[in-house]
């Protein structure tokens, strides 16, 4: 072609400018010719017969057509070129040329070094040949040790027809050899075109040849299979067609070896016929057509009826329940039908794993689909528990029953795996239902549960209200119950039928502890219309299942902690809390089974199980603590000391019913978190490092709640406290306490020697201690001390108003000394040292009362000494108190010329 | 309408969308935007007949899908059998079939110069290498060995 006298040109033209080039060349030019780029792309349309006579016009035009990506590109649409493997003898052959060149200069330093470079070539020819002819001698591929060789060995057949069976293998002995894939490309050319092309030119289909050399369905299958992979790398004129005739061809055998295997299916011919056809479909086109039929026709698909009738499971069931016994038995025999195929399959498939998995498919679409969702519509419209726990259920035994499967050798993926995938496509179209349903329910339940609750309580506002008054130790009690708590928290929740204990406390539990709520402190009073349930927890606790054993303990503990806490039994009941956990335990640990499926579906459970402790807290949170804080918080702004008759007590009744609350409140809390702890963190359902996942903020949010009602209840609660301290001083307090009258001074010498504080300042510590004592440990420490603070400093105020409103006389000084030195004894208990200055304070204050009237001066450099109060009480205050000496009047005067008179020194 | 100008100095004025078949033109028009408008394109490497056949076959094609962008992707999809219009257009003789096959590669119109590569690669079949060389006016600079070696090497290709 002109295009190669081009090239030439500039050569021979000698290069003065570029110009003068360029103008060289365009008067060549006009004569047309087309460049490299366009042969190239010419060449591409070429078939491989014409571009190879192509090469033979030109040396440049063989250089062209040898280029080795051409024949790399047929090789990969065959898919019959690894780069990896190229690119491996590549650098083998690399190696070893240097290998050889090290050897080289070593022995030879001065030699040849630069005829040896020179031959360093990409390809070691003599190595790869050696190892090819290593190989041919190996196969029966016999002499082929080159492809140079293959046209010029005589004893390689004329016609590929003649030596048959080394041309089934001719695709797969296809090497990835760089610089090579001509002659790779070509082997397979010269044992597959002419079979191929003869196929494309056939008329009927009798008579291609390769029905003829072949005379066995297998190597014919096989035979066929390869020259549908040839075909790929046909891409000259009118590939359509001829691969459209080998396509016709192909399925032509394809239906009439199936209708072989059909037959033999018909006779249940296993290891004659059908494994026979099987394998040379599986040659063919890896025999997919053969697994179809041998699924669509097989046997079990017919009688679907002896496998079980998903009714069974509601028939069998009492009322609004539902029994899974039946569909165990169906899961079982169902995995002992399928192992036997199993078998089977093994025995006739080639590839048994995939055509077995394909088989369970099918199985599970037509099987356990058909039995699984008529039961879950069924139950669904009848009884949500029972759906709830059918689709758990089921669940369960669908992981469980293709755990028991046992496939075929060759099976990849584990079981596990298996599993997971079909039980997520049985159960998929019912997950989102079901995580709804699971979710509504467990809310309707709660708030069931909850206004149940509120409306026994509404019946009961009628009945005298009593409280039982703890004098126990909290902490202790609380961290019993809450060890029986996390004890039972921690106990798995079993869905899978036999275990039918675990689901079903919750019920029990409901009626149980209402029940135990009767108190046995205040029989009398409590108008609980059911029977003592002491017996009713000695039954359950006689039950047979070891399991059982901490729910027992569990209840046992809540009603204990029911009996003492029973002050506040009207506001809210941490049975109904405990309950609502329960239920929220059981949901949580239905729903958390198909976190495990993975994927989408399994996030979404998992969402949805933290949807489940949101809607808890929400419950339990919003509706019955709140609520309960609500009325206590009401109750106490309510209180009014004077309308209440008996004083006996040392409470203030709604206080300490509001502690009692706090407590209650703090187990809750505490019970929540350890709820969160096992269910939720431990499985990893909610993250407690991510302060944005929903559950660890509803826990935040809860907790928040608990706390802001604690606070906004102990801040009435101290006014509470204030007014009942305020009216003891006031109702109990005799005049005569500080001032005793002259004539008892005679008469009660008995009575004076009692030096101890009055009954009025052992009643104010009483109840101040006694309430303060309850709160300990039941809320935050920092809380506390705010609360000790402010109760501390309110009582002295309280006390401070009380002294000057009485009149103390020297005798009676002995005695106010005694109530302040036990306040501040008291005060000291509370380790708080800032309170503490006040009272020592007063302490110090009281002593003015001591001093005898004639030594007014002293008194008055005591009233003016502000060191001596620590600086709580100024110059002014003292002298108020001082006022308030039953001798004040007599005294006045010398006093107040004293400190007049010291203020003029100072001043 | 674009005006174009061929390598003799000829005007030819072609409506846009069907200018617009050689990629070359398309994108010039483009990055010229405005300033082309009322422009006169040279397109110096294509003379006079040469250029309206070309336009010839773009008016024809003018409605054609524009390729997409996976040459390279499948050996296979480009080879389809040459449709009857196009086939009838490449009956010229080969200096005409070669100016057309320059033309359509210089601006860049892919689908004719996909037609021309597969008219000739049409004329090679069948042939053998001799009548090749003439066709083509290519010089054997092999000696009769060296040819022989290639044929012996290739026997596999050849029917047998």
């Amino acid at each position: 072609m002109s295009t190669y006298r081009r090239s030439m040109h500039p050569a021979t033209v000698p290069r003065t400018s570029i110009l003068s080039t360029l103008q060289a060349t365009s008067i060549i030019e006009t004569k047309t010719a087309l460049p490299a780029e366009i042969l190239v792309a010419i060449l591409d349309y070429l078939p491989v017969r014409d571009l190879l006579r192509f090469a033979r016009t030109s040396s440049r035009m063989r250089e062209m057509v040898y280029d080795d990506t051409r024949w790399v590109a047929r090789l990969k649409s065959m898919g019959l070129w690894n780069e990896a493997e190229a690119r491996k003898r590549f650098d083998e052959a690399m190696k070893r040329k240097r290998d050889a060149a090290a050897r080289a200069s070593v022995h030879s330093a001065s030699g040849s070094v630069s005829g040896r470079q020179g031959s360093t070539t990409i390809f070691d020819a003599t190595v790869e040949e050696e190892r090819r002819a290593k190989q041919a001698a190996q196969a029966s591929e016999a002499k082929i040790d080159g492809f140079e060789t293959l046209s010029l060995t005589p004893a390689q057949p004329k016609s590929p027809f003649e030596d048959p069976t080394a041309l089934l293998d001719v695709i797969k002995n296809a090497k990835s050899v760089r610089g090579h894939a001509r002659e790779e490309y070509g082997k397979i050319y010269g044992a597959l075109a002419p079979f191929y092309f003869d196929l494309a030119r056939a008329k009927s289909h009798t008579e291609p040849i390769v029905f003829k050399v072949f005379r066995d369905p297998e190597r014919q299958a096989r035979m066929l299979s390869n020259l549908q992979t040839f075909s790929k790398s046909d891409w000259a004129d009118g590939w359509l067609e001829r691969e459209g005739r080998l396509t016709n061809m192909l399925s032509i055998f394809e239906s009439a070896v199936l209708r072989e295997f059909e037959q033999g299916y018909e006779f249940w011919d296993v290891d004659g016929r059908m494994r026979r056809y099987a394998h040379v479909l599986h040659f063919l086109n890896g025999g997919s057509a053969a697994m179809d039929l041998f699924i669509q026709k097989h046997p079990i698909f017919n009688d679907r009826e002896a496998l079980g009738n998903p009714r069974d499971c509601i028939n069998k069931a009492a009322h609004d329940e539902i029994n899974l016994e039946p569909s165990r038995i169906f899961f079982e025999l169902l995995s002992r039908k399928l192992n036997e195929q199993s078998d089977i399959i093994g025995r006739m498939f080639p590839d048994a794993a995939a055509v077995f998995w394909t088989f369970v498919d099918k199985v599970r679409e037509d099987i356990i689909m058909e039995y699984a969702t008529p039961l879950l519509d069924e139950t669904h419209d009848r009884n949500m528990t029972s759906y709830l726990k059918a689709v758990s259920g089921l669940f369960e035994q669908c992981m469980q029953f293709v755990r028991t499967l046992e496939p075929p050798k060759g099976s990849t993926g584990t079981l596990e795996d298996h599993a997971k995938e079909i039980s997520l496509r049985v159960f998929e179209p019912h997950l989102d239902l079901y995580l709804q349903e699971e979710l509504d329910h467990f809310l309707k339940h709660a708030e069931h549960e909850v206004d149940d609750w509120e409306q026994k309580l509404s019946e009961q506002e009628a009945t005298v209200e009593s409280f039982y008054m703890g004098n126990f130790n909290r902490q202790v009690d609380k961290n019993d119950f809450l060890t029986s708590f996390k004890k039972v928290v921690m106990m798995p929740v079993t869905v899978i039928p036999n275990a039918f204990g675990s689901s079903r406390p919750t019920s029990t539990m409901s009626t149980n502890s209402t029940g135990t709520l009767r108190p046995p402190s205040t029989p009398g009073s409590s108008s609980r219309p059911h029977s003592p349930a002491v017996s009713g927890t000695l039954e359950r606790s006689g039950s047979p299942l070891p399991s059982e054993a901490p729910n027992d303990e569990l209840k046992a503990k809540a009603a204990l902690m029911a009996n003492r806490l029973e002050g506040i039994r009207g506001l809210f009941s941490i049975e109904v809390a405990l309950n609502l956990v329960h239920t929220a335990k059981t949901s949580l640990g239905r729903a958390a089974k198909f976190i495990r499926l993975g994927g989408q579906a399994g996030e979404e459970a998992r969402e949805q199980c933290e949807a489940l402790f949101v809607a808890l807290l929400k419950v339990l949170g919003q509706k019955h603590v709140k609520n309960g804080f609500t009325k206590a918080v009401d109750h106490l702004s309510r209180y009014n000391p004077r309308e209440i008759s008996d004083h006996s007590q040392t409470g203030v009744a709604p206080l300490v019913m509001f502690i009692e609350l706090v407590n209650v409140g703090d187990i809750i809390s505490q019970m929540i978190d350890v709820f969160y702890e096992q269910q939720l963190a431990a499985p990893k359902i909610a993250d407690r490092n991510d302060f944005m996942d929903p559950a660890g903020l509803a826990k935040k949010k809860f907790e928040q709640m608990l706390d802001e009602n604690v606070a906004a209840g102990l801040n009435k609660g101290i006014d509470v406290l204030m007014d009942e301290v305020e009216y003891l001083c006031a109702t109990t307090q005799l005049p005569t306490d500080y001032n005793p009258l002259p004539q008892s001074q005679e008469t009660g010498v008995m009575k004076n020697q009692d030096i101890g504080p009055t009954n009025t300042a052992k009643r104010i510590t009483d109840l101040v201690s006694s309430h303060i004592k309850m709160l300990t440990g039941s809320t935050e420490k920092t809380m506390l001390d705010v609360f000790n603070s402010e109760v501390g400093l309110r009582l002295f105020t309280a006390i401070c108003k009380h002294i000057k409103r009485q009149r103390v006389s020297t005798e009676g000084a002995i005695k106010l000394i005694a109530d302040t030195t036990m306040y501040f004894e008291y005060i000291r208990t509370l380790k708080n040292p800032d309170l503490l200055a006040y009272f020592k304070a007063l302490r110090e204050l009281s002593q003015i009362y001591l001093i005898d009237a004639r030594d007014a001066k002293d008194m008055a450099t005591i009233i003016a000494d502000g060191d001596r109060f620590g600086g709580i009480f100024r110059a002014e205050e003292v002298y108020e108190f001082a006022e308030r000496r039953a001798d004040w009047y007599q005294v006045k005067r010398d006093v107040e010329r004293a400190m007049y008179g010291l203020e003029c020194c100072v001043m | 309408m674009i005006k174009l100008q061929s390598n003799d100095n000829h005007q030819i004025d072609v409506e846009k969308p069907v200018a617009e078949c050689s990629l070359l033109i398309k994108n010039m028009l483009e990055d010229l935007g405005e300033a082309a408008v009322g422009q006169t394109i040279p397109i110096p490497n294509v003379t006079e007949p040469v250029l309206r056949k070309v336009i010839e076959w773009c008016e024809h094609h003018r409605h054609d899908p524009p390729s997409t962008n996976e040459d390279e992707s499948d050996n296979r999809k480009k080879t389809t059998d040459i449709d009857e219009w196009d086939q009838k257009f490449m009956q010229v003789d080969q200096e005409m079939l070669f100016e057309i096959i320059l033309a359509s590669n210089y601006l860049d119109i892919k689908p004719l110069l996909d037609v021309g590569c597969k008219t000739v690669a049409n004329m090679i079949k069948g042939k053998s290498p001799e009548e090749i060389r003439k066709t083509f006016n290519i010089t054997n600079d092999f000696t009769p060995d060296e040819e022989e070696q290639i044929r012996r090497e290739n026997e596999w290709a050849e029917d047998r």
